[in-house]
């Protein structure tokens, strides 16, 4: 167990370097070591470097560190509580409809005529929150019904592309214009939030976390499986409803806020299983809410490569760099055994 | 054995499910009691309901009709945390996380007793060092569950329902993948878990023979029957056995202690010692020998002689018939 506490300061470390990494990247390059004294100190080196990384480049690092906490716990406890390695934070449909929510604001309000150039991050996020709480009713109407969670999990996949369905439709019969804008947002985006949506999300975040950090017990218990788990005494069935609480909340709001993320949330948890070699959740959450972090403000730092003219959609870079991933760690273990 | 007492009684249970609301009754009136001390087993064919037993015994589904008592209480106005303190399940399901160690996981079995992060107490370390060395499982703890075998798996599992430190533990056929000698090292260990910690043990089991061997008392349970109970020598010699073998075709050998065909007419002449002539005239029987036109002689040093011809295994004897009949 020493040992594998020992890993946290390395991960910590990681984390730290990302972070830096992070702000010192971009179409302008500002190092380290400046960058360092201009946020201890305050003194600048250049005034432009302060409005950058104040304005700009802080949020958007803060809201990747958020967002990736929140998938990356988010995923773990699916797969936990789904015993599936290929659960992840959108299984329960929930971030589709906050989708649902954005399409229908810049798609179907065009067509009604709601002026799609005085759509602010305010709206956007709006839909997509009410999007996402109306899926997390309809969810748990379902589950409501449902006793087995296997069946949860299909009702929530196929909930998922119904939604996607719609969206299509929505997208089929709409403008250029406004088809645009919501392809735009369906690449995802951490930098178009202002300090006020980003304090939001931060709550959002920890009151989607609490329902986790009180349940850590549970999810170990739930490793044997749900009869296993009752028979010890965890009450299975009030879990599930924290489940889709603490699930809703945080995916559900980061999709609202940034769009859609691919695959984070499958990923990382499976390295965290992999580095810390465990399948006790004390370490895990923690574990997959750093690497988490790490691994998106590390996307997002190759996004903004410097030089490069403009910077890559960041659910496509997650996709490019978390779909490689997950092959490889298929090829190299029998990921099933995991659970 | 002198302070042994009912643990878990039935009485007049009648289980079943609702599905659309329509009632399916699977087992009606059902009584028993379950000892402290004893190991029990559970026989039956499969879908007579032994599983939905087991489930009314967990707490997981409520009778339709009758009464749980744990110790002095109906099971069901148990909450679930206490419940836990009171009975243990292992499963079948070879289902387990690779990456969590054998301490770990008997770990867990202190689960209903520790605080919300599930922090060890002293006292919680002391209960799983007692059940690993009671398992004999002590040197393994640091292994890792996808290192070992399904029986050593199987035994960690039931070191996790010690530690849980009910005074009832439950079985689902918890060697139902295990190889032979690995079923009666499980099921020696749960009789010796019965009687020394004074436990209830139930265990649900195909394996009437070894069930034979280890158990203390036989639950029968039937299509149609009520659950019936006994100590198995009792329910051998009463041919109360026979009813797990509805039909013709299988029947329980009381000198041999297992379930046999229904065997070959006795037309075949064959003479030597009787172990030599059962297990010859078995062989003969599969390979659709039902005739012979001269006597089969098995001498001690099994030597076959027929018609004048001396062979040395089964074999060799089977062709010589076939091709003496050609």
């Amino acid at each position: 167990m020493s040992f594998k506490i020992s890993l946290f300061p390395f991960a910590l470390l990681l984390l730290g370097i990302s972070f830096l990494l992070n702000l010192s990247m971009g179409s302008i390059w500002i190092p380290p070591v400046e960058l360092v004294e201009g946020l201890v100190s305050g003194n600048w080196a250049k005034n432009s470097w302060e409005q950058i990384i104040l304005h700009y480049r802080l949020p958007k690092a803060l809201v990747a560190i958020l967002a990736g906490i929140g998938l990356s716990v988010s995923g773990l406890q699916m797969q936990t509580f789904f015993r599936n390695p290929l659960a992840g934070p959108y299984v329960l449909g929930i971030s589709s409809g906050a989708g649902l929510g954005v399409a229908l604001l810049m798609l179907a309000g065009a067509a009604f005529g709601v002026s799609l150039t005085g759509l602010n991050s305010w709206a956007i996020a709006g839909a997509g929150i009410v999007g996402a709480g109306s899926l997390l009713v309809l969810v748990s109407l379902i589950a409501w019904h449902v006793k087995d969670s296997m069946t949860l999990l299909i009702v929530g996949l196929m909930v998922g592309s119904v939604v996607a369905a719609v969206v299509a439709v929505l997208s089929f019969f709409s403008g250029a214009e406004a088809l645009k804008l919501f392809t735009v947002w369906s690449m995802g985006s951490l930098g178009a939030l202002t300090w006020s949506q980003v304090s939001i999300l931060c709550l959002l975040i920890l009151i989607g976390t609490i329902p986790i950090i009180g349940s850590i017990k549970s999810y170990n218990a739930l490793l044997l499986g749900e009869t296993y788990a009752r028979s010890m005494g965890i009450h299975t069935s009030r879990l599930r409803w924290w489940m889709i609480g603490s699930t809703g909340i945080l995916a559900g709001g980061i999709t609202a806020f940034c769009g859609p993320i691919a695959f984070l949330g499958i990923a990382v948890p499976h390295l965290a299983r992999m580095a810390w070699k465990s399948a006790d959740h004390r370490v895990l959450f923690p574990g997959s809410a750093i690497f988490g972090a790490s691994l998106l403000l590390l996307c997002d730092s190759f996004s903004h490569f410097p030089g490069w003219a403009s910077s890559l959609p960041i659910n496509a870079v997650t996709s490019l760099i978390g779909a490689p991933l997950v092959i490889s760690l298929i090829l190299r273990k029998n990921l099933s055994k995991d659970f | 054995m002198a302070n042994q007492h009912i643990t878990l009684e039935g009485i007049g249970l009648s289980l079943g499910y609702s599905q659309l609301g329509k009632r399916k009754e699977l087992l009606h009136d059902l009584s028993f009691q379950l000892y402290s001390g004893e190991l029990t087993c559970l026989l039956g064919p499969n879908g007579v309901g032994k599983s939905t037993l087991i489930k009314a015994i967990l707490g997981n589904l409520k009778p339709w009709e009758g009464k749980l008592i744990l110790g002095e209480q109906e099971l069901q106005t148990f909450p679930l945390e206490e419940r836990a303190k009171r009975i243990a399940v292992v499963l079948s399901e070879p289902s387990y996380p690779s990456n969590l160690t054998v301490g770990q996981l008997v770990a867990l079995g202190r689960t209903p007793y520790t605080n919300w992060g599930g922090e060890l107490s002293k006292e919680d370390r002391k209960w799983v060092e007692q059940a690993l060395s009671d398992t004999r499982l002590g040197e393994m703890q640091d292994e890792r569950l996808g290192e070992l075998s399904d029986g050593q798996r199987q035994k960690a599992m039931i070191a996790r329902a010690l530690a849980q430190d009910g005074s009832v533990i439950v079985l689902d056929e918890p060697t139902a993948h295990l190889d032979l000698v690995n079923r009666f090292e499980i099921m020696t260990l749960l009789r010796e878990i019965s009687h020394i910690k004074q436990k209830a043990v139930l265990v649900v089991t195909h394996d009437l023979d070894i069930a034979l061997e280890t158990a203390d008392r036989f639950w029968l349970m039937n299509c149609g029957n009520p659950l019936y109970m006994g100590r198995p020598e009792d329910i051998l010699l009463s041919g109360k056995i026979q009813d797990l073998f509805p039909g013709e075709k299988y029947r329980f050998e009381l000198e041999r202690g297992k379930v046999e065909l229904r065997q070959v007419p006795d037309n075949l002449p064959i003479k030597g010692p009787a172990v030599g002539v059962y297990w010859v005239k078995k062989a003969l029987y599969k390979a659709g020998i039902k005739e012979l036109s001269e006597e089969i002689v098995i001498e001690p040093d099994f030597r076959l002689t027929y018609k004048e011809k001396t062979v040395a295994s089964i074999e060799e004897l089977i062709q010589l018939i076939q091709a003496a009949k050609n």
